[in-house]
């Protein structure tokens, strides 16, 4: 899950050749798509007449039903030079296989979504760190809550409990410290020193 | 398909010093996500279990909760999960999972497993694709081959020089990134443009968290605006909203089901070679669940057969009248007087007589409506309109909104209603703004602007919104003081009220993409669902889906030789879609999406394995059909046929 936004209409137009054919993937319209902005762009590429069709669908990273929904638009994808896709990259990346040799554009550059891998938009944040943290800080997360992910303690660095990187945030130790004073577990902070494991997702995949 | 579950319990070496501390101990574990749905019996919650006897820990309870992080529903029911006297509790989960249980218990809370990256899968489907979300997509520069996730490196300026016979040299099992870019350009023929561009760098500013974080907030907020769950479709109302309303030429047959309600069919009051005038009755109610029907022109009746039925799916007795085109009215129908004296009784009676019925799809007789047998707070009236593509009552809000505050008025008396509520969805602004001014005098009738999200006008959700009350499983509005009536239905009433006219006629909108001239026409009831396409310059393409009503909650027409009926909205004339349905893969956006909180997912896991008690007991029955779980579907299964088959079976248990 993750959020899109349109990319410049410069960066789009340089990538762009000929005619285009469109496809919008209204998938996680419910987390995000930016669908004024993409009817407005899109009527502007239509009132040029470069386009050949548009094709308004959801999920797109699922290869079963994009090739079912494509199949329909042979025509007009065969007409078009580039098929221009706003969807996340794993969409655009789906088209790009599925077409082969055809031109795939992204117009859209895909930002992270923290917490995102749970359903809802959550205001929870999971690092997917692999190594969970969270016994140790009240529940917590260090590695999000803290703009320095750091693991054994504040860095002495706030002021007036905000984080000195971000003004706007409160420190995320003084959240753990407070969480646990009032769960009466201060004794958890006489652990051992830790040392967070960079190890690569492909290596903890592995395991 | 690839299994995505978001963690891994912990050895029960890291968990010891904690189950060693840890005092009455509840576990909870989380069904998992992203996975394909096999079983409903998860093994980690067992696993950890086993775990902490070997330590020879007590476990005061434990339970396993579908999709933990989400924290509406997990909140509601935690409090029924823990046992008294838990003093601290082990998740089975993610870290969102945890870090929601910690926030909702206030208990001391354990993470009992390690949540693991899956860097790069983001999208619904579980595939092997990859987008790490960097914020500044390159496969516009790589023939959509991505060089953040695919190459082991990361380099997006080419290849390390480091492979040997097209592998990686980090991992010999995968293919070269850099040789697949490479490799496809050349067959695109875009070499030359590729190697010309200049060299790239990765700005990793580009991903600002605090901004993502914002707009996190916000989209949670939106998302749980007013009731839970929901959905916002593509509106597409532009084709026709702003086009005033146009008398439909009078048809030349008209074909009037006496089933246009919920209930029993009416009883046909004439006979063939009848002569009948607009507004006679030619069906007497037949029951107390029924409707009276009337001739909605003048002439002769031609037939009383069984007709294709738009909506029922098969054949309905009918009465077939050819016009005469003089659209005589019947002598009964007469302007009344003394308005103001009518009693409550009274203006029932007119309801029932006059064949009204709700007319926003259900078709629900309204007069029942109107004799609640309970005290009545307010009356809701709903001008929500949330499917989308329909303006039919919108239209009316516009140019009849005199006679839609009198039909509100007079429904407040029958129902004894000390307020009346006319809620309008803020995608409609003009009809805020003109009703808005019309009741500024009126005491009791207030103008509520509510934020668009479908299915807002279900009345479940619509009286959640507008009085925060929630109307029990199996329980009806009147239960917790609200009658909710349709826009056009207390048009009717006026009508019926203060001109004498039934119900003869309606606004139906006819509008789609693949309709030549969408509109808003008041229409005969029974008029050819035909004839009105062709009116509208007819369909611009033969690949179209045809519904009456909206594309939510409508109903297909593979013919369109139907009758327009009392409580149809619309015609619409849409793109097709095909789609085959995949494995349900837990990605839970059903859950997310309910408005009554049912969890979708589990309906087509028990439809297809025949488990009608399971059904029964996940409350199937408060389904309201409204489609939200099948439009999020990323797997686009087809749930409301599920359920609804479901339903069937689960009356059949109950009989038994």
């Amino acid at each position: 899950m993750l959020i899109t936004q349109i990319k410049d209409k410069e960066a789009i137009a340089s990538a762009i050749k000929g005619k285009i054919f469109i496809i919008n993937c209204h998938g996680c319209k419910e987390v995000h798509f930016p669908e004024t902005q993409a009817k407005e762009i899109e009527k502007e590429w239509c009132d040029e007449g470069i386009v050949t069709g548009i094709l308004t669908t959801d999920y797109i990273c699922n290869p079963e039903n994009l090739a079912l929904r494509l199949e329909k638009h042979r025509a007009e994808i065969e007409e078009a030079d580039t098929v221009l896709v706003l969807s996340c990259g794993v969409g655009v990346q789906t088209v790009a296989e599925y077409l082969g040799n055809k031109r795939v554009c992204a117009a859209c550059d895909t930002y992270p979504l923290p917490g995102g891998q749970g359903v809802t938009p959550l205001e929870y944040d999971c690092d997917q760190c692999g190594e969970c943290w969270l016994n140790l800080t009240g529940g917590i997360c260090p590695i999000t809550a803290c703009s320095k992910s750091l693991v054994n303690g504040q860095c002495g660095g706030s002021k007036n409990g905000k984080c000195e990187v971000d003004p706007d945030m409160e420190c995320g130790w003084e959240r753990i410290y407070r969480r646990l004073a009032q769960l009466g577990r201060l004794d958890v902070l006489k652990t051992p020193v830790h040392i967070h494991n960079f190890a690569t997702d492909l290596e903890v995949g592995k395991e | 398909m690839e299994n995505y579950t978001k963690y891994k319990l912990k050895g029960s070496d890291e968990l010891a010093p904690f189950l060693q501390e840890a005092d009455q101990i509840f576990v909870v574990a989380c069904n998992k996500c992203f996975k394909e749905f096999e079983t409903v019996e998860e093994p980690d919650l067992d696993a950890f279990l086993a775990m902490a006897e070997a330590q020879g820990k007590t476990v005061i309870g434990s339970a396993k909760v579908d999709f933990l992080c989400n924290k509406t529903l997990t909140e509601k029911q935690w409090k029924d999960l823990v046992p008294e006297g838990t003093k601290s509790v082990f998740a089975v989960s993610c870290g969102l999972g945890v870090q929601t249980v910690a926030d909702i218990s206030g208990l001391t809370t354990y993470a009992a497993a390690n949540s693991l990256n899956y860097r790069g899968h983001h999208g619904m489907a579980l595939t092997k694709k990859a987008c790490d979300a960097c914020a500044q997509c390159y496969l516009n520069v790589t023939g959509g081959i991505c060089p953040v996730v695919d190459c082991q490196k990361s380099l997006l300026n080419g290849q390390c020089g480091g492979a040997k016979n097209g592998k990686c040299e980090v991992d010999p099992d995968k293919d070269c990134a850099w040789e697949r870019i490479y490799n496809k350009l050349k067959e695109q023929g875009r070499l030359e443009e590729f190697l010309a561009q200049p060299v790239q760098t990765r700005d990793y500013s580009r991903i600002n968290h605090k901004v993502i974080q914002d707009y996190v907030k916000a989209s949670r907020e939106n998302r749980l605006d007013g009731y839970y769950g929901g959905v916002h479709p593509s509106e597409n109302k532009e084709y026709s909203e702003h086009i005033p309303l146009v008398r439909f030429p009078e048809p030349e047959t008209v074909v009037i089901p006496l089933s246009q309600h919920a209930g029993a069919p009416a009883n046909p009051a004439v006979e063939v070679g009848d002569y009948v005038k607009v507004g006679q009755k030619i069906g007497t109610s037949a029951g107390f669940i029924s409707a009276n029907i009337h001739a909605s022109v003048s002439g002769t009746v031609e037939a009383v057969e069984p007709r294709l039925h738009p909506t029922k799916g098969g054949d309905v007795l009918s009465v077939v009248i050819r016009s005469d085109g003089k659209d005589i009215p019947d002598d009964s129908i007469k302007p009344r007087e003394n308005i103001e004296d009518l009693t409550p009784d009274e203006i029932v009676n007119i309801v029932n007589e006059n064949g009204i019925v709700g007319m926003g799809g259900a078709g629900f007789p309204t007069y029942v409506k109107l004799k609640p047998g309970k005290p009545i707070d307010a009356v809701l009236l709903n001008g929500c309109e949330c499917e989308p593509y329909l303006t039919a009552d919108h239209r009316v809000l516009l140019e009849f909104a005199d006679d839609v505050i009198c039909g509100l008025k007079l429904v407040m008396k029958a129902v004894a209603a000390p307020k009346g509520i006319i809620v309008i969805e803020d995608n409609k602004p003009d009809a805020i703004e003109l009703l808005t001014e019309k009741t500024k005098d009126i005491d009791n009738i207030e103008v509520v602007s509510a934020k668009t999200k479908y299915p807002q006008g279900a009345e479940k959700m619509l009286i959640k919104r507008v009085m925060g009350r929630q109307v029990p499983s199996g329980k009806l509005p009147a239960d917790v003081g609200a009658c909710v009536c349709n826009i056009s239905s207390v048009k009717a009433i006026a009508d019926a009220v203060c001109k004498g006219m039934p119900l003869t006629e309606r606004v139906v909108t006819v509008t789609g993409e693949k309709i030549a001239k969408p509109g808003n026409y008041i229409v005969k009831i029974g008029t050819s669902v035909n004839e009105l396409i062709k009116y509208c310059g007819g369909l611009t393409s033969d690949d179209v889906l045809i519904k009456m009503g909206g594309p939510m909650m409508g109903f297909p027409l593979p013919d369109t030789e139907v009758p327009v009926l009392k409580s149809t909205n619309g015609i619409i004339a849409i793109n097709t879609d095909s789609t085959t349905p995949v494995e349900c893969i837990k990605c839970g956006r059903c859950v997310d999406v309910c408005p009554m909180e049912l969890k979708p997912l589990y309906f087509q896991k028990y439809a297809d394995e025949g488990k009608w008690q399971e059904m029964l007991d996940m409350n199937v029955r408060d389904c309201i059909e409204c489609r939200c779980c099948e439009y999020i579907c990323s797997s686009k299964i087809p749930l409301v046929t599920k359920i609804k088959n479901g339903k069937a079976e689960v009356m059949k248990l109950l009989k038994k």
